[in-house]
């Protein structure tokens, strides 16, 4: 008789964490591969809705946009599905040499891509696909220098600006370790992807000096720091700067003299892709100028469609697309994966950058 | 007399003004028409509208619901068993574990977000409202468990023997003699368990997927700055269900407080 | 005995879940601390005492002791405002004992973001505390408090006095106001009949809110965060990063055991200095 009763709550315990499973999997919006669709996978709020009504018009193909928010989370996924489930995947380029070298990622036919030709030759051959073979570029994100002219009074132009005292308790910057790590480490005139653990190390030291000037380290809204006037001067995300822009146009932006770091985001197809051919129209689709500039100007990052380029107005021109000279010049360089003990040294630098700050 | 009270109570009351402060405010600029919290421009309730059309906003509320039915039902259940078995069974087992299931409450979040997040993943399980349910459950149990516990120890083994002399089943005794004696504590344990599920943060941060939000996770990404009053609008209206649901506790049971989560 | 043998049945679920759920986990936390992170994704299964090697870089060092340090301040202050309050509440008439508990539960129900988003509203450039204090005259500018360490400790303190104000409640409820009678009685001054009679048996609550206060406040990194700009590193933001950007997991397995271990410690160090089971006024 207790054993009855014992099952019995045992299964009203089952049915409770069965609802939560069954909601889950109702709530996620699991994307199930059927004729007339296309599972995309990218990071959140990258695409406005008239995109991709846009394309469900021009081919009757429905668009299934599931997020992600963290590279490592998609790459996960990506794993457990060995290539499946997804055909159009956009995610950043450190991850996707990851996904290539693991052998998630297929070949594009570049035939069914007929736009491929819209595609700024600046942003291509980059580390993760030096051959163009895997990944068509989609966006790409340089950190740069916002201020504040009423608030800081004089012109930022550099790296070396920032340290200097007159911005005492007064800078944002985001908690990307490797980009403000980075800052030092283009000070120094090295690159940002020093392998050896001792320049780290003194770059560091260098960070040590810039945390009496940092007000805040944040990842999320730090523009909203800049535009309410809570500080002078950040260092941000490419579509931070750009609605800090949009927000307020008195504010300048610097791109500093030592150089800048810049990652890309791309778009490629995982290799059991259940909808390739619908995969490569909507990749072809995004490479249209004119469906581009509707997403650069969504998302907010630059342009890497030559193409597109054209169609914006000036004022939208000058903050997505970077200035030739900067293209041409050297001084532009891809942040890339480290090796396992450079990363470390990143790591020490960083944490004892945040306590510096925190005294 | 009067002398002697007078500093304490000054101070219990000064102290309590400081509690209400923040609160204060967050309630009062719900009302503010301008978005800056430094600028009052005047009482308005169009962040209360806007709220009400913020289909984000009303799913992640939705699923905090959710997820703190599911966990208290789930602690209330294993909490309560475990807590009446336990004090009929004598086991070498019984020590430790008891230990490891008060655990949870003892230890810093962050490890139990930590060990989750990786266990989680070990096993392959997709992070999502299944992780978010499993994980608050482990916090939830220590609560019910211990106000059962308690309850038990202050309750009369003389009835359920009473009950069983009498002729009831071990299960007809559990439901017709314990079950009623143990219903507020297990009512204000799953209370306790609810409001717990309903503030974590630091738990839910590791373990959701990608699509869950939470209240608590929605409103911790919004508060690094950027806030709209519509958050505010928000809290209004949870602190006016607060209040009720601490109306309510008070009325079911011996009020109990809640851990910070 | 037959009726034994099916009463252990009501534990399975707790045992389960507890091995499954509790257990499970710990153990796995253990395993991974002694793997070695892979070159750029994942875990490699290789033993390696690395991880913990690594805690003892002066940096992370550090990362404890700035975290000790943070933990002990606000634990201070929360003493020093908790302690008393808790004691004169156990003093209060039965009724206002009753309003008083309400009037602390509804704040502590309320939820803990929101009332840290308060004081941000208090503390931001001209936030409220600007407004009164360069309206009173007292400044010129705004004082700019918001992501400083002061900021930090006002949110530890606000987040978890209420442990301690709970917890010293409790014990003092249960003291027998006649004791310190009698001393006063024999001849002893108020605070000789204080610190030998009141302070003697409310000292397991005072502990266990020091516990309950003092072990949270390394791992409230949401605080740092919010309040302090993520500029005030605590062990549980140093965690937060090694398995969010750094992708270290092993590493933030081996300072998660560093930290539970110190925990434990903790505890039972307050179970044998207390000689009682369960922490004073945990619920």
């Amino acid at each position: 008789m207790k054993k009855v009763f014992a099952l019995a709550l045992t299964g009203a315990l089952c049915l409770s964490l069965l609802a939560g499973c069954s909601s889950a999997a109702s709530g996620s919006g699991s994307a199930t591969a059927a004729a007339g669709e296309l599972n995309l996978f990218a990071f959140g709020e990258m695409f406005p809705q008239e995109v991709l009504d846009g394309f469900t018009q021009e081919t009757g193909i429905k668009v299934n946009y599931s997020t992600f928010d963290t590279d490592e989370t998609m790459l996960s996924r990506l794993e457990t599905s060995k290539g499946g489930d997804y055909d159009v995947v956009i995610a950043d380029d450190y991850i996707i040499k990851t996904a290539i070298d693991e052998g998630l990622v297929s070949e594009l036919d570049k035939d069914q891509i007929p736009n491929l030709g819209n595609v700024n030759p600046v942003y291509q051959g980059q580390f993760f696909d030096p051959e163009d073979k895997y990944t068509v570029p989609h966006g790409a994100g340089v950190m740069t220098i916002v201020y504040d002219p009423a608030l800081v009074g004089k012109e930022i132009t550099s790296y070396e600006d920032l340290w200097d005292a007159s911005l005492a308790d007064n800078l944002a910057i985001i908690g990307n370790y490797r980009v403000i790590d980075g800052m030092a480490l283009k000070l120094m005139g090295e690159s940002y992807n020093v392998e050896d653990p001792a320049v780290i190390q003194s770059a560091g030291e260098k960070l040590l000096e810039l945390a009496p000037n940092i007000r805040a380290i944040q990842d999320a809204n730090t523009q909203d720091l800049l535009i309410s006037g809570e500080v002078a001067a950040a260092v941000m995300y490419t579509s931070q700067t750009y609605l800090a822009k949009i927000n307020r146009s008195d504010l300048e932006i610097a791109y500093p003299s030592e150089g800048l770091g810049f990652g890309l985001m791309a778009q490629f197809v995982p290799v059991n892709a259940p909808n390739k051919d619908a995969a490569y129209q909507f990749i072809n689709y995004l490479l249209d100028p004119e469906v581009s500039k509707q997403c650069f100007e969504y998302m907010g990052y630059y342009c890497t469609n030559q193409a597109a380029e054209e169609l914006f107005d000036d004022a939208t021109k000058e903050l997505l697309v970077l200035p030739e000279d900067f293209l041409s010049s050297n001084d532009i360089e891809m942040i890339q994966p480290v090796s396992a003990e450079a990363e470390e040294a990143h790591m020490q630098v960083w944490t004892e950058f945040k306590s510096a700050c925190g005294q | 007399m009067k002398n002697r009270t007078f500093l304490p109570n000054l101070f219990l009351g000064i102290v309590t003004v400081i509690f209400y402060l923040p609160i204060v405010l967050v309630v009062l600029y719900s009302f503010n028409e301008n978005k800056l919290t430094s600028v009052w421009s005047g009482f308005s309730l169009k962040w209360y509208q806007m709220l009400f059309q913020d289909k984000a906003i009303f799913e992640a509320l939705g699923n905090s619901i959710f997820l703190g039915i599911c966990a208290s039902v789930n602690a209330a259940v294993i909490g309560t068993l475990g807590a009446v078995g336990f004090t009929r069974i004598r086991s070498r087992s019984k020590g430790p574990v008891e230990y490891l299931s008060m655990l949870p409450i003892m230890i810093p979040e962050i490890i139990l977000g930590m060990v989750f997040m990786a266990f989680f993943s070990l096993l392959g399980l997709p992070f999502g409202m299944t992780t978010l349910i499993l994980s608050h459950t482990v916090f939830c149990i220590p609560y019910v468990y211990m106000l059962v516990k308690a309850r038990l120890v202050g309750m009369d083994p003389g009835l359920v023997e009473a009950a069983r002399d009498l002729g009831a089943s071990d299960v007809r005794a559990f439901f017709d003699v314990t079950l009623p004696l143990l219903a507020p504590a297990i009512a204000s344990g799953m209370l306790l368990s609810f409001a717990m599920s309903f503030d974590d943060v630091i738990i839910s941060i590791f373990v959701t997927g990608v699509n869950v939000n939470t209240l608590p996770i929605l409103i911790y990404s919004q508060l690094k700055v950027g806030v709209t009053p519509e958050i505010n609008a928000l809290c209004t209206l949870m602190l006016a269900a607060t209040i009720l649901l601490v109306a309510l506790s008070a009325v079911l049971g011996r009020p109990r407080r809640s851990r910070h989560r | 005995m037959k009726k034994r043998s099916k009463l252990w049945l009501t534990v399975v679920p707790l045992y389960v879940f507890t091995l499954l759920f509790v257990l499970g986990p710990m153990i796995y936390m253990v395993v991974l601390s002694f793997q070695t992170r892979a070159e750029v994704w994942g875990v490699v299964n290789e033993f390696t005492l690395d991880n913990y090697k690594n805690i003892f870089h002066p940096v992370y060092l550090q990362t404890f002791a700035e975290s000790f340090k943070l933990a002990i301040t606000s634990t201070l202050f929360i003493v020093a405002i908790g302690y008393p309050f808790g004691y004169f509440m156990a003093k209060l008439s039965p009724v206002w004992k009753k309003r008083m508990m309400l009037l602390l539960m509804i704040p502590f129900w309320t939820s803990s973001l929101i009332r840290m988003y308060g004081w941000i509203i208090i503390f931001r450039a001209n936030g409220t505390l600007d407004k009164l204090l360069m309206g009173l005259g007292l400044t010129q500018s705004p004082l700019k408090l918001l992501y400083t360490y002061p900021a930090v400790v006002v949110g530890m303190v606000y987040a978890l006095l209420q442990f301690m104000i709970f917890a010293v409640y409790s014990s003092a409820e249960k003291l027998d106001w006649s004791l310190v009678e009698a001393a006063r009685d024999l001849g002893a001054s108020p605070w000789q009949a204080f610190r030998t009679v009141t302070l003697k048996l409310t000292l397991p609550g005072l502990l266990s809110g020091v516990i309950l206060t003092f072990i949270p406040s390394m791992g409230l990194f949401f605080i740092a965060d919010i309040l302090g700009g993520n500029k005030v590193v605590l062990v549980g933001s140093l965690i937060q990063d090694q398995l969010m950007k750094a992708h270290n997991w092993p590493f933030a397995a081996a300072l998660s055991v560093a930290l539970m271990i110190m925990t434990t410690l903790m505890i039972a160090l307050y179970k044998r200095v207390t000689h009682s089971e369960e922490l004073e006024g945990l619920l």
